[in-house]
């Protein structure tokens, strides 16, 4: 009980006192995602359509194009596009941030141990606590909608990216490190040159993954005023729509698919 | 490293994105944001006060739907001005007693609302009339009275009725699950005609669907009614004189209420609650123009 009333004193704290840095987040998700929705959505559903098409036939050959054709067909067929942009949307911003903070992290956290130590538990509760948990104090300071939605796919989504980018550095074979140490590269050179392009396929395999865990969480986040297919879930499941509870679960998955399928080329193409 | 040109360009074409909504957002109408959580009664009601606020009142109104206690939560903190759909004096009384110094209750929107035990209408012409009943016949429910989320303040109420001080309910348990596993177990039971008992509440969707009952409740425990209140930010008053006014003003009766949930429960796909609730108040307007505030 008293370990609960330090949480709660903590986040009142929080709340009273860092308004000054949860106001910019709040604006820069908020702008972030509104914008993406706007540029998405000045382009004709049709073309954005064949638009991305071609991005999946460029990076991940024509079957992979075929199905993104048709997955997308198919969830603007069920009327369920302009959600589908959103949602997509969210899933952007949430990942760039998840990355941009992520794959330093997890670098730091492969060249040091004591930094591996300190940030491994952080992430097993990223991971793990129960989303409801920090879900009301996301609220607290970002108030309802889709800023404390992409705040919580950020926090669940963003492990994989430090695990991963920690592993693939890791995994670089010592005798190689040798080698370029022995030429005498710089730790700068060593990181750029070296180590960065071996673990270039695991850091892309944590990127396809945090993507995967962001799309996990737009039902979640519905539940604190986020909108998109999650809502549409959401609001099937309380009401008992089954076919339309069905219709936007699967739009869900196949975009989930698409982006699985397009992500997974990049660690793989170019090597 | 095209990765990192890629992740410039995006963020480059949404910095510019994010300045062409600044600028288009400047010098707009007044926005009013008001919660609602996906019950019918409270999408019914905050769709026809959002067609009320933009067509007769002017204002910009944005409908969010969340959980419950999100809702309260950012109606703590300002960021939702209004929510329409709390249960008083028994439902939503946890979250009033945590809060009630930090929001204001603006008026009653509806009166007559109901909490309590509901079984279908052939367990009750079996002779199963009361929840003073349930003991004995504990073994026909397995057992089981279907509940719905553990921190919804009915279930603990029912948790109340069912101490040795109440109706000593010792061979039934109350199961946690959620609204609509309590709705769609309900109704599976229904389809093969088997005895259930859930916690209800009504107005609901539940009771224009299935012919229901609730269980007498001669100790009162539930209380006799609910009334369904408006909630609103510290501040509304002051900001927003009008708003609050008209929000305070806003009251439906059953049939009024009953009318518009038919018409958006009809409508299907077809229309969306905010398309029917327009048709609802264009039909209304006497009812509607008692609600619009005497300066307007």
């Amino acid at each position: 009980m008293t370990i609960g009333k330090i949480f709660a004193n903590i986040v009142n704290w929080m709340k009273d006192n860092l308004d000054f840095i949860f106001t910019p987040i709040k604006f820069l998700i908020d702008y972030s995602v509104d914008g993406i929705v706007l540029v998405l959505s000045l382009i004709p559903g049709l073309l954005l359509l064949l638009l991305i098409t071609a991005l999946a036939n460029y990076l991940s050959g024509r079957k992979v194009a075929i199905f993104t054709f048709i997955g997308l067909f198919t969830i603007n067929f069920m009327g369920y596009w302009d959600q589908m942009v959103l949602t997509l949307s969210m899933v952007m911003v949430s990942t760039i941030i998840a990355v941009i903070v992520g794959i330093p992290v997890g670098i730091y956290s492969a060249r040091h141990e004591r930094v591996d130590s300190a940030v491994r538990p952080i992430l097993d509760l990223m991971q793990t606590l129960p989303a409801y948990v920090y879900l009301i104090p996301a609220v607290l300071f970002f108030q309802l909608g889709t800023v404390p939605g992409v705040f919580a796919t950020i926090i669940f989504s963003m492990p994989p990216a430090v695990r991963l980018t920690n592993l693939g550095i890791r995994q670089v074979p010592g005798d190689v490190v040798e080698a370029a140490e022995s030429f005498g590269t710089t730790s700068k050179q060593l990181l750029f040159k070296v180590q960065l392009p071996l673990a270039k396929p695991t850091i892309m395999a944590g990127l396809n993954q945090t993507i995967m865990l962001a799309l996990s969480m737009v039902v979640i986040s519905a539940m604190i005023g986020a909108k998109g297919l999650g809502l549409e879930v959401y609001n099937s499941i309380t009401q008992l729509k089954i076919g339309q509870g069905f219709e936007s679960g699967i739009s869900i998955v196949i975009l989930a698919m698409v982006l699985d399928r397009i992500t997974h080329a990049l660690g793989t193409n170019e090597n | 490293m095209m990765k990192s040109h890629l992740i410039k360009k995006m963020f480059a074409v949404v910095l510019v994105a994010a300045v062409v909504l600044v600028a288009g957002c400047e010098g707009e109408k007044k926005e009013v944001n008001l919660g609602v959580v996906n019950w019918a009664e409270g999408i019914a009601m905050t769709n026809l006060a959002k067609v009320i606020l933009e067509d007769e009142m002017d204002y910009d109104v944005e409908v969010t739907t969340a959980d419950v206690g999100p809702i309260f939560q950012d109606v703590v903190g300002g960021g939702t001005d209004a929510f329409m759909d709390t249960w008083l004096p028994v439902t939503h009384k946890s979250y009033m007693d945590q809060h009630s110094d930090n929001v204001e209750v603006l008026g009653t929107n509806f009166e007559g609302a109901k909490i309590g035990l509901v079984v279908p209408k052939y367990v009750y012409d079996a002779g199963i009339t009361s929840i003073a009943d349930l003991n004995a016949n504990a073994d026909k429910f397995d057992g089981e009275i279907i509940g719905i989320d553990s921190g919804a303040g009915i279930m603990a109420t029912t948790e109340t009725a069912m101490t040795a001080d109440n109706y000593d309910i010792t061979d039934l348990e109350l199961m946690a699950s959620s609204g609509p596993a309590m709705t769609a177990t309900l109704g599976d039971k229904i389809d093969n005609e088997e005895f259930v008992v859930v916690t209800g509440w009504n107005p609901h969707w539940k009771f224009a669907k299935w012919e229901l009952k609730f269980l007498d409740d001669p100790k009162g425990i539930y209380g006799d009614a609910e009334v369904i209140k408006t909630v609103a930010r510290k501040g509304l008053k002051d900001d927003m004189p009008e708003v609050a006014e008209f929000l305070a003003n806003f009251e439906m009766d059953i049939a009024e209420l009953g009318d518009l949930m038919g018409a958006i429960a009809d409508a299907g796909d077809d229309k969306t609650p905010e398309d029917v609730a327009r048709e609802w108040k264009n039909n209304h307007m006497d009812l509607v123009n008692s609600w619009l505030p005497e300066t307007k």
